[in-house]
C-alpha cells in the first residue's frame, strides 16, 4: 500500500477512506518565515471561540503529532484537532489512555525529533505532572495547550488558574493568554521559541477555560495557506533519537538516565542549563510577541499587574477610570516563564500603588511580582482582588478595590 | 462577523461572566450585544439590549425597554440575523433622533 503522495508518514489515502488522489491539507500549505507570519502577513478578522482559535493556530503550526486525553474544558480543542487530522493538517493523532500515558508518549514523540502537541486542563495536568516535570530536563520542545480549570475540592469545571503555580519551577516556558486572539498567536510563538537551539524546552500556553475556550471573541488570523517551518530535530540542544538505528539512545549523556548512579554535579549543571535556557528564550518572545509585557498608561500612580482573563477585566476598569478622569496603568504579563523582571520594574518605577487581580486562591502572580519588586520599588503592592473556584471578577470589583486602595495609601 | 458601523466599544463582558460585549451607538441610543460562554458551540448566541446613553462623553448607559424596537432582552442565534436587526435598529435610531428634535425643547 503506497503512502499518500509526498507524505512523510505512513498514512495512506485508502486507510483514511479518502479518494486515491487525496493530498493532506498540510502539504498544500507554503512554509513562511515566522517573523513574516507574526508581523507581516495580512490578517482576516473572525469571530470564533478560544477552542476554534486554537484549531486555527494548530492548522498553521505544521504539527507532526498530537496526543491528548479529553477533559473539560480542553475536550473541544482536541476535537477540533481531530478535524485537522482528518483534513491532513496534523500528520498523526491519537487519544491516549490517560494523562500520564499522554504526557509520556508525547515526550517520546518529541525525543524522536518531531513537532509534538498535547493539551489538557486542571486535574488532567495534575495527573500528568510527573511526566511533565521531566520534559525540560529531557530537552523536549513539546507544545502544550492548557485550558485552566478548578483542581481543588469542591471540584468544578469553571475557570481558576491555580494549576499554573505548579508549573512555575519546572523549567517549562509558560505563556498566559488573555483572550481568543492570544490563544491563536501564543502557541505559534511558543513553538518557534521552544525549538531554538539555545532554548530546546517545552512550552505551555495557558488560557482561562470557558471564559475563552467556550466563548467567541474577535480573532485576526493569517491566511491558512501559510504554515510555520517544520521542526528540525537535529538542530537542538540535545539531538533527536535515531530511531532507524536501534537501540536508540534516549539522551546524549547516558548517565543522565541512570538515576541511581547520577553525579550530583551532573544533575545540578543540567538543571542550571535548563533555567538558563528559559532566560535565553526571552529574546525570541520579545521578537515574536512584540515584548514580554504590554503596558498601558506608563507613569501612572496606580498600576494593575495581571495575566490571563484578569487583564481583560482590568483593561475595562482602566477605561472606566479614564472616563472619570483618573489615569490607571496596566501591565499585561504575557510570559510567566521567562518572567519579565526588567520590563515590570521599568513600567512601575514611579507607581505608588499596585493591585494584582487573580483568578486563583494562591496568588501566584502576586508572589512572583513581590519577589521581583522587593527592595527595588517604593510602591505598596496589594494582593487582590482574587476570585477562585469559578467565581467571576466583575469590573466593579476591581474599581472598588482601587477606590479602597487610594484611601489606604495616600 | 458583526457589522462594524457605529461600533464604539468592544470589551470583555464587565459582569465578569466571560464573553465579549459589543456596544453600538447612534446619537443618544444604541444597543449592546454580548456573547457569553456556553457548554456547546451550537448553544452560543447573542443577548441584545436596546440602551439609552447617559451622556455624550462616556459609554455609560441605561437599558431601555420602552422603544418600539424591543420591550425585553433579545436573543439572536446567528451573526446574520443580528446584522439584519442592527440595520433596522440604526434606521430607527436615526428617525428617533429626528422625532426627538421636533419635541418642544425645555428652556
Amino acid at each position: 500500500m503506497a503512502n499518500v503522495v509526498g507524505s512523510s508518514v505512513c498514512r495512506t489515502a485508502e486507510d483514511e477512506g479518502k479518494p486515491a488522489d487525496w493530498v493532506p491539507g498540510g502539504e498544500k500549505q507554503t512554509v513562511v518565515d515566522p517573523m513574516k507570519m507574526f508581523h507581516e502577513l495580512p490578517r482576516e478578522m473572525q469571530f470564533i471561540t478560544g477552542s476554534e482559535a486554537a484549531r486555527e493556530s494548530m492548522r498553521r503550526a505544521n504539527i507532526d503529532i498530537a496526543i491528548a486525553y479529553p477533559i473539560t474544558p480542553q475536550s473541544e480543542s482536541m476535537q477540533q484537532a481531530g478535524y485537522l487530522y482528518d483534513e491532513g493538517f496534523i500528520k498523526e493523532y491519537y487519544r491516549a489512555e490517560e494523562e500520564i500515558g499522554t504526557f509520556s508518549a508525547i515526550s517520546g514523540a518529541s525525543r524522536a525529533g518531531v513537532r509534538s502537541l498535547t493539551a489538557t486542563s486542571g486535574p488532567g495536568l495534575m495527573r500528568g505532572m510527573e511526566a511533565i516535570s521531566s520534559w525540560p530536563g529531557a530537552r523536549t520542545p513539546i507544545i502544550m495547550l492548557n485550558m485552566c480549570r478548578v483542581i481543588n475540592t469542591p471540584l468544578a469545571i469553571q475557570p481558576d488558574n491555580i494549576e499554573m503555580s505548579f508549573m512555575l519551577n519546572t523549567g517549562i516556558l509558560m505563556l498566559h493568554a488573555e483572550n481568543q486572539q492570544d490563544f491563536y498567536d501564543y502557541p505559534l510563538a511558543a513553538i518557534m521559541a521552544s525549538e531554538q537551539v539555545d532554548v530546546t524546552l517545552p512550552a505551555v500556553v495557558s488560557v482561562d477555560g470557558f471564559f475563552c475556550t467556550h466563548a467567541r471573541g474577535p480573532v485576526k488570523v493569517t491566511p491558512a495557506e501559510y504554515k510555520l517551518p517544520p521542526r528540525d530535530g537535529w538542530r537542538s540542544a540535545v539531538p533527536a533519537m535515531d530511531n532507524e538505528n536501534p537501540p536508540a539512545r534516549i539522551s546524549r549523556d547516558a548517565p543522565i538516565q541512570k538515576s541511581n548512579f547520577i553525579s550530583y554535579h551532573m544533575h545540578a549543571s543540567w538543571q542550571q542549563e535548563v533555567f538558563a535556557a528559559v532566560e535565553r528564550s526571552a529574546k525570541y518572545f520579545r521578537d515574536y510577541l512584540g515584548g514580554l509585557v504590554e503596558v498601558i498608561n506608563p507613569g501612572a500612580d496606580d498600576f494593575i499587574i495581571a495575566s490571563g482573563c484578569a487583564v481583560s477585566q482590568a483593561r475595562e476598569a482602566v477605561r472606566q477610570e479614564g472616563e472619570q478622569g483618573r489615569t490607571v496603568g496596566l501591565v499585561k504579563v504575557k510570559t510567566i516563564r521567562p518572567f519579565p523582571v526588567e520590563e515590570i520594574l521599568d513600567a512601575v518605577k514611579d507607581a505608588k500603588r499596585i493591585l494584582i487581580p487573580e483568578f486563583n486562591q494562591a496568588g501566584w502572580l502576586h508572589k512572583e511580582v513581590c519577589s521581583v519588586l522587593y527592595g527595588r520599588c517604593d510602591a505598596v503592592i496589594k494582593d487582590g482582588p482574587r476570585v477562585f473556584g469559578g467565581m467571576t471578577m466583575p469590573t466593579e470589583m476591581i474599581l472598588e478595590w482601587l477606590a479602597e486602595f487610594r484611601k489606604e495609601v495616600k | 462577523m458583526l457589522i462594524q458601523d457605529n461600533l464604539i466599544l468592544t470589551r470583555s463582558d464587565p459582569s465578569g461572566n466571560g464573553g465579549t460585549q459589543f456596544i453600538y451607538r447612534l446619537k443618544n441610543y444604541g444597543l449592546t450585544a454580548v456573547s457569553r460562554p456556553q457548554e456547546e458551540i451550537s448553544m452560543i448566541h447573542w443577548e441584545v439590549e436596546i440602551v439609552k446613553f447617559s451622556d455624550e462623553a462616556t459609554a455609560r448607559f441605561e437599558i431601555c425597554h420602552t422603544t418600539e424596537l424591543a420591550n425585553k432582552t433579545l436573543k439572536f442565534y446567528t451573526d446574520k440575523s443580528l446584522n439584519e436587526f442592527l440595520g433596522k435598529a440604526f434606521q430607527y435610531f436615526e428617525e428617533l433622533g429626528s422625532l426627538e428634535k421636533m419635541l418642544p425643547q425645555e428652556p
